[in-house]
């Protein structure tokens, strides 16, 4: 019996289950292996700027304290390396669906939440306005269909779907020029973003041999390739450094 | 028959979009683009044409198929119409000419050449944005229209006046990396896919791609958009272009301020500026102020000027905003010379009065470039007083027609027409200046002689 749970460990902390499990089987992880990891940045770590949010008072009112930029780079003290992306990039089987529940990129305090996430191909993704004050989503895809949607009003909620696979979907807001975020868009379960530990876990695997992708927006990308047998779970080290 | 009667229709409506498109010949719409189009466009679309680089904003690069112009939902290519409509009328304020005098025949040619040059016309089929009736301007409501302006954030990019000057519209990039500037809505001549409702109405639900200003198609309902866009038709100022500007002749005392109420009584003449490129000859900064208003009144001794100029910002501690009144010397008066290209090396003294947002001061000297006005042998003081307020100055400046000998300056013709130019600096952007063509002032019809 395959078990059909996977859990992806989203940026901040969102956590997305394996929706539809009688409808739709083939869509989620079909295995029991797990690939973890653990991603360090060796050399001086960026400085991570405070934003400077005065262009828009309703930005800066809802944050008692400046805001560090992500886009630079945030490193732990030992160097643990957050916002990387890492998915299957080949190996891996296509799902045949993708799942109903959607991913949401909510906009909050002028800030994207979370700042890097992984999507499915045709998942809807949720795009959420939180904050009183206009929001343009302007995403800017090579392959999929690019959009520049405005948002002006809060509580405002858009969906939106990328039909291919695309590694990585930039979005920014040109009302606020320092929100961005990355989506990576796959056509299977198997990714996952590192957390505040550099740490993530990608389950529910197959038995079989993958190559693995990660992509840190400053630091590029870097690939290893393994094999993992059904129920195992294997360590993996990633190190990045500035370019 | 039916034939006959397609081909007698559309030739008498003309340029109308109601011809029957022709059959898809790429040969044909080669052909014209390399002709016609390549010099900007490049030989291949990617918008790295031999004259590309002169121009703000770029020639597109066809390739990306991003279109600015369309009646189509955020990320989807134009319809044909669209790109029809575009070579139609070309993007007025831009590089990108009409083409007009292409048979209609060849401009169709022309969009499925251009089609051709993207994938994205095979991706995704165009899809229109959903579109309300016109409810007309008598049924329009405009304080709806102004309340939606606010509500949707128009103002973070384009000021609450409409002058360009939102809090967000300094630090805005376009998708090419390139620096660039909501458009000033009080400017309705400036705006290039169309200053009427429709267009802009469209503008807004189908966003501008590329640009940043987004698509607002479900964030506003079809009826709504109209308020809004019949809104935006009050913002825009009527201007009355002319390259004779007639003062306007007093008894007495003439204003010092901006504020005088006789201002409202002067006739305005609307001026164009153009940057005047720096030295490489690329561009590097959107330009920001397009044109100037002048206004102006003279009695028997003295003339004075009202100046009023939008600039998004008002800079007065470094990089300051000013602008320069300039006249010909009498040497000078016969002389062809641009103001697009003076000063050069050898070029003529100008007459020239310059006025900084820094010192407030009007200083006037012939000299033969902007910087020695500062340090000329023999400067005269004009009397000025200025004020800056939501994305726009506004500047007095007072000379006398006919200045002492000892001044050197130029004199002001009462019997005939003298030339004035104008260059103005937004100091957010000091490296390039704005200039305008000569133009006459004619102090004859209303002179009141005392002989
Ligand atoms: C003198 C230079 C020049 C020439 C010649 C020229 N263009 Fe352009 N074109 C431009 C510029 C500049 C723009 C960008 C305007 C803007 O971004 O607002 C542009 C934009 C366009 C666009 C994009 C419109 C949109 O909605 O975004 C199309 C389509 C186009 N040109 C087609 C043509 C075709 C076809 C020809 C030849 C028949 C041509 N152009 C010749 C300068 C030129
Ligand atoms: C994120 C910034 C932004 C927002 C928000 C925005 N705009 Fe714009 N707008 C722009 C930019 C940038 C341009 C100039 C595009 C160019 O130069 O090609 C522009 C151009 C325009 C034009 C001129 C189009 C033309 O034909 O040249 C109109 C009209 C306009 N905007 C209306 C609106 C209205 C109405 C709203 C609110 C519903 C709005 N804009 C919101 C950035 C914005
Ligand atoms: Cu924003």
């Amino acid at each position: 019996m395959k078990r059909l749970q996977f859990a992806a460990l989203i940026g901040m902390g969102l956590i997305l289950v394996g929706a539809g499990i009688a409808r739709q089987p083939e869509a989620q992880a079909e295995g029991s292996a797990t690939i973890k990891g653990s991603i360090h940045f060796s050399g001086t770590a960026p400085t991570r700027e405070p934003v400077k949010m005065n262009a828009d008072p309703v930005c800066q009112q809802q944050h008692s304290s400046p805001v560090l930029s992500e886009e630079a780079a945030v490193v732990g003290p030992e160097g643990e390396l957050k916002n990387v992306f890492v998915h299957v990039k080949s190996g891996a089987s296509p799902a045949a669906s993708a799942p109903t529940q959607p991913v949401t990129l909510d906009q909050n305090g002028c800030w994207y939440t979370p700042h890097v996430f992984g999507i499915q191909a045709n998942q809807p993704l949720e795009i959420v306005n939180s904050d009183a004050t206009l929001h343009n989503v302007n995403a800017k895809p090579t392959t999929n269909q690019p959009f520049n949607i405005a948002q002006p009003v809060k509580g405002m909620k858009t969906t939106k779907k990328f039909t291919k696979p695309e590694i990585m979907v930039k979005f920014k807001c040109n009302v606020h020029p320092w929100m961005s975020a990355y989506a990576g868009v796959v056509n299977h379960p198997y990714f996952a973003v590192s957390d505040e530990q550099g740490a993530f876990s990608i389950t529910g695997l197959p038995a079989g041999t993958y190559e693995l992708e990660a992509w840190h927006e400053k630091f590029g990308t870097q690939t290893q390739t393994l094999t993992v047998a059904e129920g195992e779970t294997k360590q993996t080290e990633w190190s990045f450094r500035a370019q | 028959m039916a034939f006959f009667l397609a081909l007698f229709v559309c030739g008498a409506a003309g340029d109308s979009d109601a011809a029957e498109p022709p059959k898809v010949d790429l040969q044909v719409g080669k052909a014209a683009y390399q002709r016609y189009c390549a010099r900007c466009h490049g030989v291949l679309g990617a918008g790295d044409g031999v004259d590309a680089k002169r121009f703000y904003p770029r020639p597109r690069d066809l390739t990306l198929g991003i279109y600015k112009f369309r009646s189509t939902v955020s990320g989807t290519p134009p319809t044909d119409e669209d790109i029809y409509h575009i070579l139609a009328e070309g993007l007025p304020g831009t590089n990108m000419p009409d083409w007009k005098h292409l048979s209609e025949e060849t401009r169709w040619q022309l969009v499925y050449y251009l089609k051709s040059l993207s994938p994205a016309f095979n991706e995704n089929p165009p899809q229109p944005v959903e579109v309300a009736a016109d409810p007309g301007p008598k049924h329009a409501d405009i304080k709806k229209g102004r309340a939606l302006y606010e509500q949707l954030g128009c103002a973070a990019c384009h000021g609450s006046s409409g002058r360009a000057n939102g809090s967000s519209a300094a630090g805005l990039v376009d998708d090419w990396g390139l620096p660039i500037r909501s458009a000033d809505l009080t400017q309705g001549w400036s705006y290039r896919g169309g200053a009427n409702p429709r267009s802009v109405m469209l503008r807004f639900l189908t966003g501008i791609d590329g640009t940043g200003m987004p698509s607002y198609s479900g964030a506003i309902s079809p009826e709504d958009a109209w308020h809004l866009a019949y809104y935006v038709e009050t913002l825009q100022e009527k201007a009355n272009w002319n390259l004779i500007a007639h003062p306007m002749a007093v008894e007495g005392p003439l204003p010092t301020t901006v504020e005088d109420p006789r201002w409202d009584s002067v006739r305005r003449t609307d001026i164009r500026l153009r940057h005047v490129v720096d030295n490489n000859g690329t561009w590097v900064s959107a330009p920001t102020v397009k044109a100037l208003v002048l206004q102006s009144m003279y009695n028997k001794e003295t003339i004075a000027f009202r100046l009023t100029w939008n600039d998004p910002t008002e800079d007065a501690v470094e990089t300051v905003d000013s602008v320069a009144l300039l006249l010909k010397t009498p040497q000078s008066q016969g002389d062809m010379l641009s103001l697009q290209t003076w000063p050069y090396d050898g070029s003529p003294v100008l007459d020239i009065c310059l006025w900084s947002a820094k010192t407030k001061e009007a200083v006037e000297a012939v000299a033969a470039g902007f910087k020695a006005v500062g340090t000329a042998a023999v400067r005269s003081q004009r009397e000025s007083q200025a004020e800056y307020k939501d994305g726009q100055w506004r500047l007095v400046i007072q000379r006398p027609i006919e200045p002492p000998a000892s001044e050197r300056a130029s004199a002001l013709s009462q019997k005939g027409l003298t030339a004035i130019g104008f260059a103005v600096w937004d100091g957010a952007y000091s490296s390039t200046r704005a200039v305008s063509p000569w133009v006459e002032l004619d102090l004859r019809n209303n002179v009141k002689s005392d002989e």
